[in-house]
């Protein structure tokens, strides 16, 4: 058999990936703080004993894009988007530090201060926990300000801080649970600069638009790749047939 | 299969319920006291075909791994309980809460529920009752002679009746607060019910422990702000037409594949 229509074959596939990603991207168009991924093909060339003639197409996904995307306003005082550059940095399902643009916080019934999926948002010394409160501010640098339950409007306490980092983003990775880990594993420390505004929170930064005509571009990539194995196995039953003994 | 058929797939039942969270909100923009919904998105969990970092071909190591992600649900729907407008409405029965707290009454089958809906009636034995018929707890009994009734603001009825020239107390509304009110079960017709989310409720006298004070003569509105669902539901609206074209052009695809070899 031709080596031609593997070649095809894994072009087809990974052309289906990559859709994949922009598909998930697309998908994600409206979740609060997504990052879109990007998504590349690569050369991979097959080494052996003999003329390395196969280059393979592989799809990866190289990084993820963290530009900011759209602010909307909600008014709600526990709703924090991170302005410019920075993450909010809370507690993943093994209790260790990720990090995340997802700042539609809440209360749970423990006075924890969580994330809109549950996660647990980090302090600057542990988990946030809050006694009941009549109100409650977040200011810009993430200082957590409360009025306690049954306090005067002057009471003002402030009580804790929200982790805010700001990374090399190369040294970033976006982990299966969908939130940003370091690359070598260490917590990050925190940054004074990170600022946070109120009543905001960020919207996804997928370029619906763009995703859109990278996964058009992808179909025909992908029907490119089709009519190649269908010329090839053209191919194919042209030499076999020239190969027919005539009787 | 194309996997992309499945991640938009489940950007079209997101964006579905997320539809069905706007419409909701948008049928109770009159409902007394309604607290609107907001859906919670999460990306869901990623595939890692092959790891960052792990060998590719002699001794070349993979500088980013591939890890295709699968979607996006609606984790959570969640209430906004900030407080809508109050309307004057002059009648004495309708009470607002100014504050966080709720009205406590009782069920049929005997358990409390909550609502801020505070456009009372009273029922055939003189209770005062919600307009859904539920008994306002502690139960407060309107002789049929009284001619004015009168809500304080920490919650103490009195009345006068007729001939008389001084009120007396009947009874006292008590408030209930919870520590996380978006973790209450919203029940329909305006009640909510305790979850192990929401926390115990903390009853207290109205004005205390800001619980939120009563005013009589009033109503609250419910918080929808119908420009704002309005432009949800555009944004939500675009949302599933995207989605449904990447599933039409991974249909191509496959369709095209079937097709051709």
């Amino acid at each position: 058999m031709d080596k031609a229509l593997y070649l095809a074959m894994s072009g087809g596939v990974q052309t289906m990936n990559a859709q994949t990603i922009h598909a998930n991207n697309l998908a994600n168009v409206n979740t609060t703080g997504f990052r879109s991924d990007f998504e590349q093909a690569r050369s991979m060339q097959v080494y052996g004993d003999y003329y390395p003639s196969r280059v393979y197409a592989m799809t990866e996904n190289p990084a993820t894009r963290y530009t900011q995307g759209d602010m909307i306003q909600t008014g709600r005082n526990l709703d924090v988007a991170v302005a410019g550059d920075g993450f909010i940095a809370v507690y993943d399902d093994s209790g260790q530090e990720a990090y995340t643009r997802a700042g539609d916080l809440q209360i749970n019934a423990a006075g924890q201060l969580v994330t809109g999926r549950g996660l647990p948002v980090a302090g600057v010394d542990g988990p946030i926990f809050l006694p009941p409160v009549d109100s409650i501010n977040i200011t810009e640098d993430g200082s957590i300000s409360i009025v306690p339950q049954g306090g005067a409007n002057n009471e003002v306490a402030v009580l804790n801080q929200i982790k805010l980092v700001n990374p090399d983003k190369q040294n970033l990775r976006k982990e299966e649970d969908g939130l940003i880990h370091t690359r070598d594993g260490q917590p990050l420390d925190i940054n004074p600069n990170v600022k946070l505004a109120s009543g905001f929170i960020e919207g996804s930064n997928v370029n619906a638009v763009e995703e859109m005509t990278h996964i058009m571009n992808l179909a025909r990539r992908f029907e490119m790749n089709v009519k190649m194995m269908d010329t090839i196995r053209n191919n194919a039953d042209s030499s076999a047939r020239i190969l027919q003994r005539s009787s | 299969m194309n996997s992309a058929l499945w991640v938009s797939k489940t950007g079209l039942s997101a964006m579905d319920k997320q539809l069905n969270v706007v419409a909701n909100n948008l049928a109770n923009v009159s409902t007394t006291a309604f607290k609107k919904d907001r859906a919670v998105f999460e990306d869901l969990m990623y595939k890692t075909v092959r790891a960052p970092g792990g060998l590719s071909a002699q001794n070349a190591e993979l500088p980013s791994g591939l890890q295709l992600g699968t979607g996006v649900k609606v984790g959570a729907s969640q209430k906004d309980f900030s407080n809508g407008d109050y309307n004057m409405t002059d009648r004495q029965l309708d009470i607002a809460i100014q504050g966080k707290g709720f009205l406590q009454v009782l069920q049929p089958d005997g358990t409390i529920a909550y609502t801020r809906d505070g456009s009372l009636q009273l029922n055939s034995q003189g209770q005062l009752s919600t307009s859904g018929g539920l008994v306002v707890e502690p139960g407060i009994q309107i002789d049929p002679d009284v001619i004015e009734i009168m809500i304080a603001e920490d919650g103490i009825v009195s009345v006068r009746k007729n001939g008389d020239a001084d009120a007396q107390q009947v009874g006292a509304i008590n408030i209930a607060g919870f520590v996380n009110p978006t973790g209450l079960n919203s029940a329909g017709q305006n009640l909510f019910t305790e979850t192990n989310a929401s926390g115990p409720p903390q009853v207290g006298v109205p004005g205390t422990d800001s619980l939120g004070t009563i005013g009589q003569g009033m109503l609250e509105a419910s918080n929808v702000n119908s420009i704002e669902e309005l432009v949800n539901m555009i944004t939500t609206q675009r949302a599933y037409e995207m989605n449904s074209k990447v599933i039409a052009s991974a249909d191509g695809m496959m369709s095209f594949a079937i097709q051709q070899l």
